[in-house]
C-alpha cells in the first residue's frame, strides 16, 4: 500500500522532470510525460482579475486536447525554420510550493505548483521571467506517472517575447 | 540624419514604377513623435466594439496613440468617449480595462464624474476657498473630438476636424460588413484576451498583414505542421489550410483613400473555414457573391490602427504604438452570436494555433520585426525595396472583382498567389506623407 506521502512524492518528481526535460531540451522525454489523451490548457485573462473558464467557448493562450498538439510544437522547434526558435531561448524553470489539491489516490494525484521560467533570448540579449501557477492531474498508467491534465496560468500575461511550451 | 520633409521618406514615383520607403520611418524617434502628433492625434482611430460595453454604465479603456481614452455607455444607452485623465491633476480616472460604474471616482483626490463625463463632485468644495476663476472653469472630462460607430465598431478622433466616419471608412465598410454579416444574429467578440508587445515599429504589423510574400519563409515551420495535419497527426482540432494548395489560387490588393488598403486571396479549401458550415444561410442573407468574399482570405487595414483580418477566422487586431521600436498588439476573435459550442471551439483552436503569441505564425512575425528593427540601424541601407511586387500589372481604379461588388479603389492588382503583391503597403504610406506634410505645414489634416 502506497502512502499519501509517497504518492505526492511520486507526483512531485514528475513535475521536476517536466521542468528538467524542457530546460535540457530533452523534447522526446518531455512529450512522453503526457499520455496521448492528455489535456494541456493555458487559459487567458478576460480582464485584470478573471480567467477564462471554458476552453470550448472562451479564448485560451494554448489548448490541446491530446498529445498531438505538444508533438506539433516539438516538430516546430526541431524544424530549423522557425525564426522565433533560432536560436532557442535558454530557460531555467523553478517549480515550488507543490501541494495536493485533493487527497491522493492510488492511481490519481492532483497537485498545484508555483512556477517561474527564467528565459534568456540570445537574439535580443535579454531576459524575461514568465511566472504563474499550475494545476496537474497525474495518472498512473502502466506503472508510470503521467500528466493527464495540466492547466497553466501565466500571470504576467502582457507578453513581451514570442512564447512556446518551453516558456511555461 | 536631420529630419527631412515627409515626402523625402517615401520615394513615390508612379510614372516610373518606383515606390521605396526610407528605413527611418520605422526607426527615428523624431518621426515617431511627429506621427503621434500629426497622424494618430488628428484622425479617426478604432476604439472598441459596442458589444464590449452592452449595458448602461459600462465602460472600457483604451488608447489613441499615447492618449488614454475611456468609452462609456450612459444610463440612456448613449456612447461617449473621453480623455481618460482627471481634470484635477491628471490621473487616469478609469484604471481598469473595463467595468461598470455609475460614477467614476478618481482615486487621487476623489473628484467624481458620471458616464456622460460630467463632473459630479469636487471633494470638500464648499470649504476650499476656491477663487471665482476656478468656479467659472469647466471641470468635466474632456470629450473626444469625434465619436461614431459603424456596424458595432466604435471609432474616435481626438481632433474634431475629421470627415464624417462613413465617408472616412468608404469601401472599408464592405470589409467590415463581410466580418459582421457572418452570423444570422450578428457577431460578438469571444471572451478572453491576448496582449503582447514586439520590438518593432507599429507599421511593421500594419504592413505584415499586407505582405503574403513572407508567409512561406517566416512561417516555414508551419509547412511541416501542415503536412502532419494532412495525415491526421498533431493538433487536428485546429484544421488549417493546406499550404501547397494555397499557392495555386488568385491574389489581389486594393488601395483606398485615407490610407486604407486590403489584400485578398481565394481559398483552395473553403470547407476548412468555420464560416463554411453556415454558408448556405449566409447566402440567403447577403447573396452568393458576398458569401464567396467571406470565404476569401482577407486583410484590410483601417489606417492607422486596425486590421480587419480573416485569414482563417475573422479578427480585429489593433496596434498601439509605444515608441518607434515597440508596439503593443491586441486581437479580438469574432464569432456569430448563438454559434454552437463545437463550431466555436474549432474557431478558437484555429485562431490560437496560428495567431496567438505562442502559435505558429505570430512568434515568427514578431521575431523578424525585431530583426528588421536591428537592421534599420544599418546607415548604409537607406531606401527599402519591399513595395513593388505586382506593380507591373497594376490597374488604375477598380478591376473586375472590385466592380462586381461595387468597390472604388484608387488602384487594383491581381495575379497568381505567388505574385504576392506588395501594393497593399502604398495607401498607408501615401496617407502617412499627406498627414505628416499637413501637420508640418500647420494645415488641417482634412480640407
Ligand atoms: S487627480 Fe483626480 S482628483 Fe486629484
Ligand atoms: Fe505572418
Amino acid at each position: 500500500m502506497t502512502t499519501a506521502v509517497e504518492l505526492i512524492a511520486a507526483g512531485t518528481a514528475v513535475l521536476s522532470r517536466e521542468a528538467m526535460y524542457l530546460d535540457e531540451r530533452r523534447w522526446d522525454e518531455w512529450v512522453a510525460l503526457f499520455p496521448t489523451d492528455c489535456e494541456f490548457w493555458v487559459p487567458t485573462y478576460t480582464s485584470e482579475g478573471t480567467l477564462t473558464k471554458n476552453p470550448k467557448t472562451e479564448l485560451s493562450l494554448m489548448y490541446f486536447r491530446g498529445r498531438g498538439g505538444l508533438e506539433d510544437r516539438v516538430v516546430r522547434i526541431r524544424s530549423g525554420r522557425a525564426p522565433a526558435a533560432i536560436p532557442l531561448p535558454r530557460t531555467t524553470h523553478i517549480v515550488s510550493n507543490i501541494l495536493p489539491l485533493a487527497p491522493p489516490e492510488p492511481t490519481i494525484v492532483r497537485l498545484r505548483s508555483s512556477w517561474a521560467c527564467h528565459a534568456y533570448f540570445p537574439l535580443m540579449n535579454e531576459n524575461h521571467t514568465f511566472f504563474g501557477r499550475a494545476e496537474y492531474e497525474l495518472s498512473l498508467r502502466d506503472g508510470q506517472w503521467l500528466i493527464a491534465k495540466k492547466k497553466t496560468i501565466l500571470e504576467n500575461d502582457r507578453i513581451p517575447f514570442p512564447i512556446d511550451v518551453y516558456c511555461l | 540624419m536631420a529630419l527631412q520633409p515627409a515626402r523625402f521618406y517615401v520615394d513615390d514615383r508612379p510614372e516610373e514604377g518606383v515606390f521605396r520607403v526610407h528605413r527611418d520611418v520605422y526607426h527615428s524617434p523624431e518621426l515617431f513623435e511627429l506621427e503621434m502628433k500629426y497622424i494618430f492625434e488628428r484622425t479617426w482611430n478604432f476604439l472598441t466594439l459596442e458589444s464590449q460595453i452592452p449595458k448602461a454604465n459600462d465602460y472600457i479603456t483604451t488608447f489613441i496613440g499615447r492618449t488614454p481614452v475611456v468609452v462609456t455607455r450612459d444610463a440612456k444607452g448613449q456612447l461617449h468617449g473621453f480623455l481618460n485623465a482627471c481634470r484635477h491633476k491628471g490621473a487616469t480616472v478609469c484604471r481598469l480595462e473595463k467595468g461598470n460604474a455609475k460614477f467614476h471616482v478618481c482615486l487621487y483626490h476623489g473628484w467624481a464624474y458620471d458616464p456622460t463625463g460630467k463632473n459630479v463632485s469636487i471633494k470638500q468644495r464648499e470649504v476650499a476657498d476656491y477663487p471665482a476663476a476656478f468656479d467659472a472653469d469647466n471641470h468635466d472630462l474632456i470629450p473626444l473630438g469625434k465619436l461614431d460607430s459603424y456596424r458595432g465598431l466604435v471609432f474616435g478622433s481626438l481632433s474634431p476636424d475629421v470627415p464624417p466616419l462613413l465617408d472616412h471608412l468608404g469601401d472599408l465598410k464592405f470589409f467590415i460588413d463581410l466580418h459582421m454579416d457572418q452570423g444570422p444574429n450578428g457577431m460578438e467578440a469571444i471572451p478572453g484576451r491576448v496582449a503582447y508587445t514586439y520590438r518593432g515599429n507599429w507599421k511593421m504589423q500594419l504592413e505584415n498583414g499586407q505582405d503574403p510574400y513572407h508567409v512561406d519563409t517566416a512561417h516555414g515551420s508551419f509547412m511541416a505542421i501542415s503536412e502532419r495535419r494532412r495525415k491526421g497527426q498533431g493538433n487536428v482540432a485546429a484544421p488549417q489550410l493546406d499550404w501547397q494548395k494555397r499557392n495555386e489560387v488568385q491574389i489581389g490588393a486594393y488601395e483606398f483613400p485615407y490610407g486604407h488598403t486590403s489584400v485578398w486571396h481565394d481559398v483552395a479549401e473553403p470547407e476548412r473555414r468555420p464560416t463554411f458550415a453556415t454558408i448556405e444561410e449566409i447566402k440567403t442573407r447577403v447573396g452568393a457573391v458576398h458569401a464567396e468574399w467571406m470565404l476569401k482570405q482577407r486583410n484590410a487595414v483601417f489606417f492607422p490602427n486596425l486590421q480587419i483580418a480573416d485569414q482563417i477566422v475573422p479578427i480585429l487586431r489593433t496596434f498601439r504604438p509605444i515608441s518607434a521600436g515597440v508596439t503593443e498588439l491586441r486581437s479580438m476573435v469574432l464569432g456569430p452570436i448563438g454559434e454552437s459550442d463545437d463550431l466555436r471551439a474549432t474557431r478558437l483552436r484555429q485562431f490560437e494555433d496560428f495567431v496567438n503569441p505562442g502559435g505558429y505564425a505570430t512568434p515568427d512575425d514578431i521575431t523578424v520585426f525585431a530583426d528588421c528593427q536591428v537592421g534599420f540601424g544599418a546607415t548604409g541601407v537607406d531606401f527599402l525595396q519591399g513595395y513593388s511586387r505586382g506593380l507591373g500589372v497594376m490597374e488604375q481604379g477598380a478591376n473586375e472583382e472590385a466592380r462586381e461588388v461595387g468597390l472604388h479603389p484608387l488602384t487594383s492588382v491581381k495575379g497568381h498567389r505567388t505574385q504576392n503583391t506588395e501594393l497593399g503597403t502604398h495607401a498607408p504610406f501615401r496617407e502617412w506623407v499627406r498627414l505628416m506634410e499637413a501637420g508640418a505645414a500647420g494645415k488641417k489634416a482634412y480640407e
